[in-house]
């Protein structure tokens, strides 16, 4: 009966009980979407920079990112047992070295990175990413050439590049390399810079026979903190570094801190309306049924029972708007997830400088929704505390004189 | 049995001080059926609040049974109301989402009776009240008239040990008045029901059995038929 009369007082001013429902479902909508573009972002910077690229977690010499140089480097054995942590999915070897690249009379310092390539196209299909031309392999050597190099310098395919710089110890490193693809690394300021061969040939060039500079780890799971503490107790960190993204890019993590920052910013001010939009129906509502409460008491409905339907008819509005946002929220969420914003114009150039791809796809995670729908809920409730607080002091022969 | 002694009732507001009742004395035996009168002012609403303890006195006490009702704690005279006191009502006040037959099982509901109980109960009590075709009728579809039968039904139907009314005639027509004494008055006679009324109706003080007259918050006469 306490839920029947909870539940039929909701329709006693349907307009009221609209507006209610309509805030509630804007809020989730509105919060849900935000956070999910928000946190697509993040996800796709993480995806192009971190998942596809630079790994969650990488092995160097000790010292060698703060001083990217190739007298850094390590014996590839040192690190082959982490393919057997439970932790790793794989392990896969680099070498980041940087040359001058001639072409005709044109030159450019450029990041080298010499890579397994079978496996990276086994692990992170590297292969998809190439754009036009084929991808290396142990028989088809050559170069991938990042697709805004090719830009600058006005490359094509079969080009020879020419490189010169400096090798392990010293030694001088030199050779040329025919392109025979070009690639997009998703992200434009890796695309303007960066070149890729095997392993064998990076190794070869810059005199580091099976020696790298970096031991990228593929995870079994998202959990990388645990699996970088599983890879430090393997290794012997006297002589060896072991690196999370977040301590390789303090940048995007620092980004993402201050975006996420203020994004909650705005949600804390959409909140606050949402909260005193509510507030403002349960004052409403508790002062509007003062008599009746006052007429509830005294025919003995003890108070916490009285409190109970008020609460339910709150809770009854809010589970009711909370469920239909997130249906209005799940398609829109799921639209721009399969088809992602594209900045362009100011926004564009913005976002590329910073080195991410321009691309905003919203993130699917369930967590966002059930968190929103959480805070709303509670929302809900703590706005109540004034319903509980009035019934809780209502004397019944005050409240019935009208 | 209702014991009244030496109720007195002080309003202060803080600037201004009411004295709305003056040392009342009073006891009321089952079976009874009685009005208080006096007029406007007198404290005959005063009086009948404090004896369904939805007010306290300023000074004295009620006893009702054994039960002195300010040794009561907040959620205990509730309860107590629930289970020995009826009440009725000037603007009826029904739960306006609830049809008749739900208002009257409302109480039952809190007392937690099982639903053959209730349905046997409500359906007796609005047959009493003259309402067995209007049992699914919200209150807004209802007559005043109607109403306050349904309010009747449900002060009776917690089986209290009396029923306290105030003004329950006071928004009614003569023809609805006249039913609802009717009724009233055959409840009170075949089932034993003790009613008290505040009212300065005449019609219900031509028919109540004691008339007890409230005057500047003391009894001036009290008047067994």
């Amino acid at each position: 009966m306490l839920l029947k009369l909870a539940w039929r007082n909701i329709f006693r001013n349907k307009r009221r009980s609209l507006i209610t429902v309509s805030s509630i479902i804007f809020a989730v909508v509105f919060a849900v979407f935000m956070r999910s573009l928000q946190f697509g972002a993040y996800g796709n910077m993480l995806k192009n920079i971190v998942g596809s690229y630079m790994g969650y977690i990488q092995v160097h010499q000790n010292g060698f990112w703060d001083e990217k140089t190739l007298d850094n480097s390590f014996s590839i054995t040192e690190v082959e047992h982490l393919s057997k942590l439970k932790e790793v999915s794989y392990v896969s070897h680099r070498i980041e070295g940087f040359v001058l690249a001639s072409i005709g009379d044109q030159s450019k310092p450029v990041a080298l990175l010499g890579l397994n390539a079978e496996q990276e196209k086994e692990q992170i299909k590297l292969d998809a990413k190439v754009i036009e031309g084929e991808y290396i392999s142990s028989i088809n050597k050559g170069l991938l050439v990042g697709k805004g190099l090719k830009d600058i310098m006005k490359l094509k395919l079969g080009d020879t590049l020419v490189f010169l710089g400096q090798g392990y110890q010293g030694s001088i490193a030199s050779g040329n390399y025919p392109i025979i693809g070009f690639i997009d690394l998703k992200t434009p300021e890796l695309n303007k810079r960066t070149v890729i061969l095997n392993l064998d040939q990076a190794q070869e060039l810059f005199a580091l026979p099976d020696m790298v500079t970096t031991a990228v780890i593929g995870l079994e799971n998202d959990n990388w903190r645990e699996a970088q503490a599983s890879i430090i107790s393997a290794l012997d960190t006297s002589k060896i570094e072991v690196m999370n993204w977040q301590e390789m890019l303090p940048e995007l993590k620092q980004l993402i801190t201050v975006d996420k920052a203020g994004g909650s910013f705005v949600l804390l001010i959409l909140y606050s309306i949402i909260t005193f939009s509510l507030f403002g129906t349960v004052l409403m509502l508790t002062e509007e049924r003062s008599f009746e409460y006052g007429v509830l008491i005294a025919i003995g409905m003890a108070k916490q029972k009285v409190i109970l339907v008020a609460l339910l008819e709150t809770i009854f509005m809010a589970v009711v708007g909370i469920i239909l946002g997130l249906i209005v929220a799940f398609p829109i969420v799921l639209y721009f997830n399969i088809n992602p914003i594209n900045l362009s114009g100011q926004m564009q150039e913005v976002v590329e400088k910073f080195g991410f791809e321009a691309l905003i796809p919203t993130s699917l995670d369930p967590s966002i929704a059930l968190t929103h729908a959480g805070i709303i809920f509670g929302i809900v409730l703590i706005v109540n505390i004034y319903t509980i607080v009035r019934i809780k002091n209502l004397k019944p022969v005050n409240a019935m004189r009208r | 049995m209702i014991t009244v002694s030496e109720i007195t009732k002080v309003y202060d507001d803080g600037k201004v001080k009411v004295q709305a009742l003056r040392g009342i004395d009073l006891e009321i035996k089952k079976g009874e059926f009685t009005a208080i009168v006096g007029p406007s002012g007198s404290g005959k609403t005063t009086l009948l609040n404090i004896i369904g303890g939805l007010d306290t006195p300023t000074n004295g006490q009620v006893t009702i049974g054994e039960t002195n009702i300010a040794s009561l704690s907040e959620n205990e005279l509730i309860d107590f109301r629930l289970n020995h006191i009826g009440f009725v009502f000037q603007s009826y006040n029904l739960i306006p989402v609830l049809t008749a037959k739900e208002n009257v099982e409302f109480l039952m509901l809190l007392q937690k009776k099982n639903e053959t109980e209730r349905n046997e109960r409500t359906i007796k009590l609005l047959k009493a009240v003259g309402l067995e075709d209007q049992i699914n009728k919200k209150p807004s579809k209802m007559s005043g008239g109607q109403q306050q039968r349904v309010a009747v039904a449900r002060a009776l139907a917690s089986k209290p040990d009396f029923v306290l009314a105030d003004e329950p005639t006071a928004n009614l027509d003569s023809t609805s008045t006249a039913n609802l004494l009717d009724i009233m008055l055959q409840l009170n006679e075949e089932e034993n029901i003790t009613f008290v009324f505040s009212t300065h109706d005449q019609r219900v003080i031509n028919r109540a059995k004691r008339v007890i007259t409230v005057e500047d918050g003391k009894i001036l006469s009290d008047e067994r038929k």
